[in-house]
């Protein structure tokens, strides 16, 4: 049976239209990421219904060494129907389309949550030393339509990626969330910990000062983020990434991406990058001085870009990735107990999903993939 | 004609009682053909036990359970809107497994007492941990008696009926009373150590009533006897004797559960050489019965009938008069005896 959708590239124009016209989609599925991500080949499709367009994607194409030969891949995407009739009237168009532009595979990750644990749940579930992973703690929201999609997915040659063992594939699978809909700024604070309130408090008393910048002070953010990847050793990017960040989310909505300094008597104590899109929020990137810990510049931070989310209308502030482990011993699980604090919930994605092909080349992909480790 | 179960009454009571004293919580199950006591019987020894609850299997041994027993019965097998002979009975507790079956009984007997079953590695019936919000959601007003797991035999259970006890702390569903199944003694005690706030409740069935097999024999009377010369025919297959001997005919055939595997071939070559060399009666076909005679089992004549079995003596052997009783190996839980006779 042919589909009765049509996927071909569209341009930036129509792509960013579409994403408007969207109540959300993930930022990294706007046509000004494939300018941040300029390693990368990026092409906008659409799939179209007769002449309407009805889904989008960004594709980011990653060519093999040597061959004219891409991973093209779709990073928290592609914003189609899930839940619309046949998946596969909306995939195999999309196959055909990516791998008449040189691609060996597909990878993607279906912006679909399969579950939710609220903050009580995972609170309990930490402290109890046998639950170890937020799989073997019972959801408190189970999606079944999504959860059918995985057998869909399977039935239609797609590959799960093993996402266990925390960021080591793409993007994260379970992520944390603080849901804004319908909720007034005390609603929100009053679901946070004491722990929570009281430092949001005593940044307030200590005189901490949290203000939006410009462009310019991207150096003085970065400085700090440098501070922050050697205490947390991690990798930090240039200086140039965020320039370009700025630059390309910022040309195609002025309030895209936005920059939060936490100043105390004059010194730079945490700053923040925020993105929205719609009615979607993220905390992007986080940085904070090992100086002046005790002022709570991060808590003091946090609680201003939830407010300005609210005040932008957005449903979902999001908080990013956890791991799925809530095992204490574990080095991850100061993040869910940090995220967990404000109260929001950790939810799962369907995960990401790989489509190879042509096998050969996935395979050689796949292995060279794993033996980088 | 008689095949029955012989039961030291004291000494097996005796095991009873101290299992159900070191058991804190005991739920007896009572199932099937009551593991060849019989289900009444047994009920009435759990209640003279004194405890509050038993458990059965189907729904079709609910009426006789409900007769024979004033505390609670609750039913192992879960619930189903389909199933014909459901019984509802402020006594009975059902078990539920599956959201739509919440539902169903919500809607139609929104009074009733439940247990919910989580899906352990038996794979056999029960919720995935991940649908038990939604589980608790459809309740209603069913009455949540407490949560239930049922575990494989393999005897290292531990760590999953731990990781189900912490699934449920960290669930909706508002119970603390926990009903497990497959538990060493040991292993009880860990879990209960370990998670002092809930009820644990074990579920036993096989342990309790044949705890003590040393209590427990089964006599089958000897209903006949011939003396036979090497190659007679005997038997609704005329098979030929190989020796000389008696032929028996011992009350016990299929109708109480006697053979029922089929006299097995000989698998191959060389099973069917190492029987050759051992000179037994298998190398010509022959099967082992069940019946001790002389001290040593049997072998049988030919497949056992259906109230009696014939089975051959050698000459070598005393024989037993007719009217006496030999000594039966037998599964209990596929038994069906003449008569139970507690002495």
């Amino acid at each position: 049976m042919t589909s009765t959708l049509a996927v071909r590239s569209i341009s930036t124009p129509e792509h960013l239209d579409f994403v408007r016209s969207r109540s959300s989609v993930s930022f990294l599925q706007t046509p000004a990421w494939a300018t941040v991500k300029n390693e990368w080949r990026g092409e906008s499709i659409g799939w179209f219904r007769g002449e309407t367009l009805v889904g989008a994607a960004l594709v980011l194409y990653r060519q093999l060494p040597k061959l004219q030969r891409y991973l093209a891949y779709i990073p928290e995407g592609p914003d189609i129907d899930w839940h619309g009739g046949d998946l596969a009237d909306w995939l195999t168009p999309m196959a055909a389309h990516l791998k008449s532009q040189g691609a060996f595979g597909i990878r993607m990750g279906p912006p679909v949550v399969v579950r939710r644990w609220n903050s009580t749940t995972i609170k309990a579930a930490i402290a109890d030393p046998v639950l170890t992973s937020l799989s073997d703690v019972p959801a408190d929201v189970s999606d079944d339509a999504a959860l059918d999609l995985r057998q869909s997915l399977k039935k239609l040659g797609w590959k799960e990626l093993d996402a266990s063992g925390g960021f080591t594939a793409g993007q994260p699978k379970f992520n944390f969330q603080i849901p804004l809909a319908d909720r007034s700024e005390d609603d929100v604070l009053a679901g946070m910990n004491q722990l929570w309130r009281r430092n949001i408090k005593k940044a307030a008393k200590l005189g901490v000062e949290v203000t939006t910048g410009t462009k310019p002070d991207l150096p003085a953010f970065h400085e700090v983020y440098a501070e922050t990847a050697v205490r947390d050793h991690f990798t930090p990017r240039p200086l140039s990434y965020f320039e370009r960040m700025w630059d390309a989310l910022n040309a195609e909505e002025s309030d895209r991406l936005v920059l939060y300094l936490a100043h105390h008597e004059g010194d730079l104590v945490a700053s923040t990058t925020m993105v929205r899109v719609g009615l979607h929020a993220w905390y992007s990137y986080g940085a904070s001085t090992t100086a002046k810990r005790e002022v709570r510049g991060s808590n003091a931070i946090q609680w201003q870009m939830i407010r300005d989310a609210m005040a932008a209308g957005a449903t979902i502030y999001d908080m990013r990735g956890i791991t799925e482990t809530i095992d204490p011993d574990d080095s991850h699980a100061g993040l869910i107990q940090f995220k967990v604090g404000t109260g929001g919930e950790a939810v799962e994605y369907l995960g990401e999903w790989d489509l190879p092909l042509n096998r050969a080349l996935y395979l050689g992909f796949t292995t060279y993939m794993r033996s980088r480790g | 004609m008689s095949f029955e179960l012989r039961v030291d009454a004291e000494r097996w009571r005796r095991g009873l009682r101290a299992l159900t004293e070191s058991t804190p919580g005991i739920v007896p199950v009572i199932k099937g053909n009551g593991y060849g006591f019989g289900r009444d019987l047994l009920a009435a020894e759990a209640a003279d036990l004194g405890v509050g609850s038993i458990a059965v299997g189907t729904y079709a041994e609910v009426p006789g359970a409900l007769k024979a027993f004033a505390g609670d019965v609750m039913v192992l097998s879960p619930w189903r809107p389909f199933d014909g002979d459901v019984v509802y009975d402020k006594r009975l507790i059902h078990t539920l497994g599956r959201v739509d079956d919440i539902a169903a009984l919500a809607a139609d007997h929104a009074d009733s007492r439940v247990i919910i079953e989580g899906e352990t590695s038996m794979a056999r019936h029960g919720f995935d941990r991940h649908e038990l919000a939604a589980a608790v959601e459809a309740l209603g007003d069913l009455k949540v008696e407490g949560f239930a797991i049922h575990l494989p035999m393999t005897g290292h259970n531990l760590a999953e009926a731990e990781s189900w006890a912490a699934a449920l702390a960290a669930s909706q569903v508002e119970t603390t009373t926990f009903f497990v199944s497959h538990l060493t003694p040991d292993e009880l005690a860990t879990i209960r150590e370990r998670r002092p706030h809930l009820d644990v409740r074990p579920r036993i069935g096989t342990t309790l009533w044949l705890g003590d097999l040393g209590a427990l024999s089964v006599r089958a009377t000897v209903l006949d006897r011939h003396q036979l010369a090497r190659g007679e025919r005997v038997g609704y297959r005329q098979r030929s004797m190989p020796r000389d001997g008696h032929l028996l005919i011992i009350a016990g055939g299929t109708s109480h559960g006697i053979g029922l595997e089929a006299p097995k071939a000989s698998a191959g070559a060389i099973q069917r050489g190492k029987s050759l060399a051992k000179g037994g009666l298998e190398a010509a076909g022959f099967s082992l019965s069940p019946f001790t005679i002389d001290g040593k089992q049997r072998w049988f004549a030919e497949p056992p009938h259906m109230q009696a079995s014939m089975v051959f003596l050698p000459a070598s052997a005393a024989v037993p008069e007719v009217g006496d009783t030999v000594e039966v190996a037998v599964r209990f839980t596929t038994a069906t005896f003449d008569a139970v006779v507690l002495a």
